[in-house]
């Protein structure tokens, strides 16, 4: 009687745990192509997506690999080939394999043969950065900057180059791409339908396709919902490779089983257990999915397209909100390299983790900026706050460029003033997008100086 | 099912929250009515009927716990909204005006004045830092605990809450917790307006986290010094004076008792909290008058110190009455002014 029991609670636990795993994973979804008489069975595909991952990844390694100008030209090629292609041949710079963690491809070719960043990139105005370009040729112009620094490093302008290549990269490629095509105009009822492919010839429909590079851009692994949110960090910085190698095959496939850039951001400030931005996003998206496989081949309905639109704007504000807390956490770390730089002095150390912080601040800044959304006024508060550079060395700052496109250095400002333009950042990236995470909240450290005042007998009376 | 369970479970919740809050303020060498200073006011009373009243110690313990007092219908009033206020703290207190936001604001306030610039006086001395930090928020919470006390006793709508404090008729520690709610809240939005500007302007000048409260035990050193200093005495039957300059710089326990005379010629008198150079300074300080026996309370037309429902409700039924008359009062002006 009693191993009755446990055999029906054993196949119970067996069909739950199916039917959660099942639930729970970015596929496999059935091809539902009305017609497709091939022999796939697979209609999930975004291996371009993941391409221009390692792509962003690759360059940001790049970034750092000039000398101070003597191989400048080269670095520059190489940067350009990275971001305008073509791709195919080129090895994966980041992530690649180490001791305990091997990654299955390590050519951009075994993902994509075709992608690249620039035809992708966002092309709107970027006023975060000087000369008024648009974000596409902010991102040359960093590129050729870059390339002439010694490892990415402008010590005169405090700029960071890989960190700031990399953040707004992750903003106007992958967030941009998300958020204002794929989950935008492209989940729309004409455009990419669903009862015919996404292209000719291809086994997936227009929507399926499209909502799976919407997912492919997030950088998420398939399986992200079975894993906590410091296995998903811990993948993202090649330490977990159990939780990562899903199909145990010994090997980190990056098309399903690696994190990358923006889930990586979400998973950092889910850590702090007061967010959920990785599994609400991961959820949105299988949700999403699944309402495009129910329609099994046929147009979507005005209801489905409005769940999915449902869908979408979770996925958008969560993503917006990881961005908005990366803004938030750098000013934090701006704030505090200032004041140790104040206290112990500035030496070349504390001023490049300094500027690393700036670069990674100023990126995000500009990712946030690269959405669908106009962020208007506080956008350009943000910009004015933060400026077009950190205040360096000698408390300059970049206020533009000259003619010849040099930067110039023609104000100054305090550490305090900029200190506190940080705590203004701080304040207006909270109240603008409602963080919850946080990270090196100096205003909390304000709130709790004043709760650790002697509130208590406030309300005593006599 | 699942509804009523996490029904029961908030109020479990709350009710153990509750439970803890009872005692906690017993157990809080921050809070008033802690053990340790309620033992060392009791030392200080018995020293005194002692060594100045010229009472044998068993007169004196007598004298000090008194059952008369202890256990009369005022004071077990005082126990009962002791243990009602805390029920509505509760529930109350999520939504009240948090002082870290009072705290941001100023800071940021501040921050649009091109004067002062932020953290423009960081590099004083931090010992200077902390003196002028302490006692900035001494000052500025007697003086505004003062003003507040003041506008309680003279504005008519915040005297019909604050009689509730003054209908005690017999005086024990506890009478501090003898209030309004509403009083509860006008105090605290006090504290977390004054000391949440107090740290914003700090904050501003000095630094975040540049600063710190002068503390003993862990406790504001001026609130520390007041509570080991006899202040439960101040609501108490033991008449404690200081000599005369002294009762012009602190209030005396019995200047305290004094301002909860029953008589006319008290009202409106010693509002001070721990410093009388308030009372002094705005013409309201009146000394101690030893010898004499003080009738504590309120007239019995004025408010009731046991009817705990008249205690809770009458406060609203006067204010509506007062707003009535207002209403009437203006009506009347602007027909006599604009309809004639």
């Amino acid at each position: 009687m009693i191993s009755h029991r446990l055999t029906a609670s054993a196949l119970a636990i067996c069909v739950s745990a199916t039917a959660l795993t099942a639930h729970h994973f970015y596929g496999p979804y059935p091809v539902t192509l009305k017609g497709y008489s091939g022999d796939k069975t697979n209609s999930v595909s975004y291996g371009g997506q993941i391409a221009r991952q390692t792509m962003e990844q690759s360059l940001k390694k790049l970034a750092s690999t000039g000398n101070g100008g003597g191989n400048a030209a080269d670095v520059e090629a190489q940067m350009m080939q990275y971001f305008s292609g073509p791709t195919k041949d080129l090895a994966i710079l980041s992530p690649v394999s180490k001791d305990g963690f091997k990654i299955k491809q390590t050519t951009i070719g075994e993902l994509s043969s075709s992608a690249n960043l620039e035809g992708k990139f966002y092309k709107g105005l970027m006023p975060a950065w000087p000369g008024n370009h648009t974000g596409v040729d902010v991102m040359k112009d960093m590129i050729s900057r870059a390339a002439k620094s010694n490892k990415g490093f402008d010590a005169e302008n405090g700029y960071d180059y890989a960190q700031l290549i990399s953040k707004f990269t992750m903003g106007a490629v992958q967030y941009s791409q998300a958020v204002d095509n794929y989950l935008d105009e492209k989940m729309t009822a004409d455009v990419k339908p669903n009862d015919a492919p996404y292209k000719e010839g291809k086994h997936y429909t227009g929507k399926e396709h499209s909502w799976d590079e919407g997912f492919g851009y997030f950088g998420a692994p398939a399986h992200t919902l079975a894993m906590t949110p410091a296995a998903a960090y811990d993948i993202a910085k090649r330490k977990d490779m159990a939780s990562a190698d899903k199909n145990g095959d010994g090997v980190v496939d990056l098309k399903s089983e690696m994190v990358f850039g923006p889930a990586y951001y979400a998973a950092a400030f889910d850590k702090s257990g007061n967010t959920s931005y990785l599994a609400s996003i991961m959820q949105a998206y299988i949700d999403g999915r699944k309402v495009i496989s129910g329609a099994k081949g046929e147009k979507l309905s005005t209801t489905e397209l409005a769940v999915i639109k449902g869908h979408a704007a979770i996925i958008e504000e969560n993503w917006e909100k990881v961005l908005a807390e990366a803004v938030f956490k750098y000013a934090g770390s701006v704030y505090k390299d200032i004041a140790s730089m104040k206290e112990k002095g500035v030496d070349d150390k504390s001023y490049r983790k300094y500027v690393k912080h700036w670069g990674e601040l100023a990126g995000f800044s500009m990712a946030i900026q690269s959405g669908r959304k106009n962020l208007g006024a506080a956008a350009v508060e943000m910009n004015k706050l933060i400026g077009f550079g950190p205040v360096t060395a000698d408390n300059s700052y970049v206020t533009g460029v000259d003619g010849n496109g040099d930067f110039v250095r023609d104000r100054k400002m305090t550490w305090s003033d900029y200190q506190l333009n940080m705590l203004k950042i701080q304040k207006l990236a909270a109240d603008t997008f409602g963080l919850k995470a946080r990270a090196n909240d100096m205003l909390g450290e304000l709130a709790k100086m004043s709760a650790s005042a002697d509130a208590d007998t406030n309300a005593e009376t006599d | 099912m699942e509804d009523l369970i996490q029904t029961l479970t908030t109020f479990e919740l709350y009710f153990e929250t509750y439970l803890t809050s009872l005692s906690a303020d017993f157990l809080n060498h921050k809070k008033r009515i802690f053990v340790g200073y309620l033992a060392i006011s009791a030392v200080m009373a018995l020293v005194f009927l002692c060594a100045w009243r010229g009472l044998g110690v068993r007169g004196a313990v007598d004298k000090v716990f008194d059952k008369k007092i202890f256990w009369s219908r005022s004071a077990k009033a005082d126990y009962f909204i002791y243990a009602i206020n805390r029920i509505i703290s509760i529930l109350i207190s999520p939504y009240l005006i948090a002082q870290g936001a009072v705290t941001t604001f100023m800071f940021f306030q501040l921050s649009k004045q091109n004067v002062i610039g932020f953290l423009s006086l960081d590099d004083w001395p931090s010992i200077l830092i902390i003196t002028l930090y302490t006692l900035t928020y001494f000052f500025m919470d007697d003086l505004s605990k003062y003003f507040v006390h003041r506008c309680m006793h003279r504005w008519q709508f915040l005297w019909a809450f604050h009689k509730v404090h003054h209908s005690a008729e017999t005086m024990t520690p506890i009478t501090v917790y003898r209030v309004h709610p509403v009083e509860s809240i006008i105090y605290g939005l006090r504290g977390s307006i004054v000391i949440g500007a107090v740290i914003g302007i700090f904050a501003y000048c000095f630094g975040i986290d540049n600063f710190s409260l002068a503390t003993l035990l862990g406790v504001n050193l001026f609130s520390f010094i007041f509570n080991i200093a006899g202040a439960n005495l101040r609501h108490s039957h033991i008449e404690i004076a200081y000599w005369p300059w002294l009762e012009k710089i602190f209030i005396s326990p019995a200047q305290h008792q004094l301002h909860h005379s029953i008589e006319n010629k008290h009202f409106n008198k010693n509002y001070g909290a721990m410093l009388a150079i308030w009372d002094w300074l705005f013409g309201s300080l009146h000394f101690s008058e030893t010898g004499k026996s003080i009738r504590f309370g309120l007239r019995p037309n004025e408010a009731s110190a046991t009817n705990i429902i008249s205690i809770y409700l009458k406060p609203f039924i006067e204010i509506s009455n007062i707003a009535k008359y207002f209403y009437t009062s203006l009506v009347k002006l602007l027909k006599l002014n604009f309809l004639r």
